[in-house]
């Protein structure tokens, strides 16, 4: 870029906050955020938030952060993506991220950030997401499930040219325990294949939807739940595609130690519930993903969870364009980093129109990225046409230092 | 005169996108037409206790935490999809979807 910036760049609030760290991180620019949370009973950065600074720190290296008094303001100064070399907290080129227990967001929250770095990391990611924070299924928090990462998200990579050694293994699945919180998964994310910059892509057409596939986990109860969410579901899918599989998953609820006096040794059940993720594949390589899970209090039987997540699907493809709303930031941030020259995607009128989007459009131009173009897709105007120069930035953390 | 002007327009969005004096949210209900008078009232309202100000907690917190699976009312999403009519105009959306077979159906249809 030939106009020189402000060396800081601003943010307020907590909106975006882990995509706001990696695009700095990828940008290679110092951000201050301030005013999160500020007037909130919890004021400042929530334990996850921190979490994912952690998380941040171990695949970087030379990332100095600093956090004031109150945790409502931080300073974050990025270092290069090392990925998880061995020698560096990697024991055996495997980084161990645990969790505290007191985190009710789902492991997704944690994973979308850290894939939109490891394309531009030096060596390849592998983290193992452990401990009794873990949750793998959605979440009352608006998460999507691990398992849709996996079917709607990691695909995406392969249009950016970035498909090999990608492996998201779901090792121990678990639901939000008590209040929503904790869970006791175990998740290993490996991503090896690293680029320079990413193929720009133009997507025009969103195809029609071929396929419809899904899995329904249950954790910790009944496998019936299962059959139950899995009928209802295809009741509403199968009149409109008849390919549709739903696949489903029986597993026992992850055990915790929870030492008392009595019994030094008791263990107890975290993350019991169920849920179930779809996703639609069309023609062209587009997904649209729903996500449902039982909430952590119960009280919903699987048939409402089948019925909700089948209509969030419908509702999901009705908004158009080449993208889901969940899909849509890790897209629009990859277009941006890809080499200068225009990408185009068609996204929704209803998916482009929020919060989030404007937000990522103003961050990226703040980063230093440039405008994005947006006309309507036809004469009906219910899809938009976004094209997006390249910011050529790359794997920026690895020219410099 | 605000009434007059055309709504969710494409041209209205991209002006607004880039202007940092609007926040996202006034930037989207601007962009919807559902503006001006509402913005008036709020400001009234401010002015009137200027020293005890309760913290504005109503929602807007949450709505800054974010969301990858949007809120979604379910018994609006299942009376929608219930549909058949909505159904049918989301057929075309679907690789299954034989369009002349379904021009001949719609049109017998009709005739009943």
């Amino acid at each position: 870029m030939a106009d020189p910036r402000p060396r800081l760049v601003k943010f307020e609030t907590q909106r975006s906050f882990a995509l706001r760290l990696v695009l700095a991180t990828l940008t290679g620019k110092t951000i201050r955020v301030s005013n999160i949370r500020p007037s909130s009973t919890n004021p400042g950065l929530a334990n996850y938030e921190i979490s994912f600074i952690r998380l941040l720190e171990a695949v970087t290296n030379g990332s100095a952060m600093e956090i004031s008094y109150t945790g409502t303001t931080i300073a974050y100064k990025p270092g290069l993506i090392t990925g998880c070399a061995p020698g560096r907290g990697a024991s055996g080129g495997v980084i161990r991220h645990e969790l505290p227990e007191g985190c009710p967001r789902g492991l997704s929250y944690f994973l979308i950030p850290l894939c939109l770095l490891a394309p531009f990391s030096k060596a390849p990611i592998n983290v193992l997401f452990t401990g009794p924070g873990v949750i793998t299924s959605a979440t009352p928090m608006g998460d999507i499930s691990v398992d849709s990462v996996r079917t709607a998200i990691l695909p995406l990579y392969e249009q950016f040219g970035i498909f090999n050694n990608i492996e998201l293994r779901i090792l121990r699945r678990s639901c939000p325990g008590p209040g929503g919180k904790g869970g006791a998964g175990e998740v290993q994310l490996m991503f090896g294949h690293q680029v320079r910059v990413p193929k720009t892509i133009h997507m025009m057409n969103p195809g029609r939807v071929k396929r419809i596939r899904g899995v329904a986990y249950c954790v910790g109860v009944s496998a019936s739940n299962n059959a139950r969410m899995i009928d209802v579901a295809r009741g509403i899918l199968n009149p409109l595609v008849s390919d549709t599989y739903v696949f489903s998953d029986v597993s026992s609820a992850p055990l915790i130690p929870s030492a008392t006096k009595a019994d030094p040794n008791a263990k107890r059940k975290l993350g019991i519930g169920f849920g179930l993720s779809l996703v639609a594949e069309s023609s062209t390589g587009a997904f649209y993903s729903a996500d449902v899970a039982s909430p952590p209090e119960g009280g919903v039987p699987p048939e409402d969870i089948g019925r909700q997540c089948a209509y969030q699907l419908l509702e999901t493809i009705s908004l158009g364009g080449c993208v889901s709303p969940a899909a849509a930031q890790t897209m629009l941030v990859l277009m941006a980093m890809g080499s200068e020259d225009v990408g185009r995607l068609r996204v929704g009128k209803k998916v482009f129109a929020t919060e989030e989007i404007i937000d990522l459009g103003r961050d990226l131009s703040q980063l230093g990225a440039s405008g994005w173009g947006v006309r309507d897709a036809d004469a009906e105007g219910e899809d938009l046409i976004v094209s997006i120069v390249g910011s050529g930035f790359g794997n920026v953390g690895r020219k410099i230092a | 005169l605000h009434r007059t002007k055309p709504r969710f327009r494409t041209t209205d969005l991209v002006r607004m996108m880039y202007d940092d004096s609007l926040t996202p949210a006034e930037v989207l209900r601007r962009w919807s037409g559902a503006d001006a008078d509402e913005d008036e009232d709020a400001s009234q309202d401010e002015d009137d206790d200027d020293f005890f100000k309760k913290a504005d907690n109503s929602g807007e917190g949450e709505s800054l935490e974010d969301r990858a699976v949007p809120k979604y009312d379910y018994d609006a999403l299942q009376e929608k999809w219930s549909n058949a009519e909505n159904i049918e105009a989301l057929r075309r959306r679907f690789a299954s979807a034989d369009l002349l077979k379904e021009k001949r159906a719609r049109g017998g249809s009709d005739y009943e």
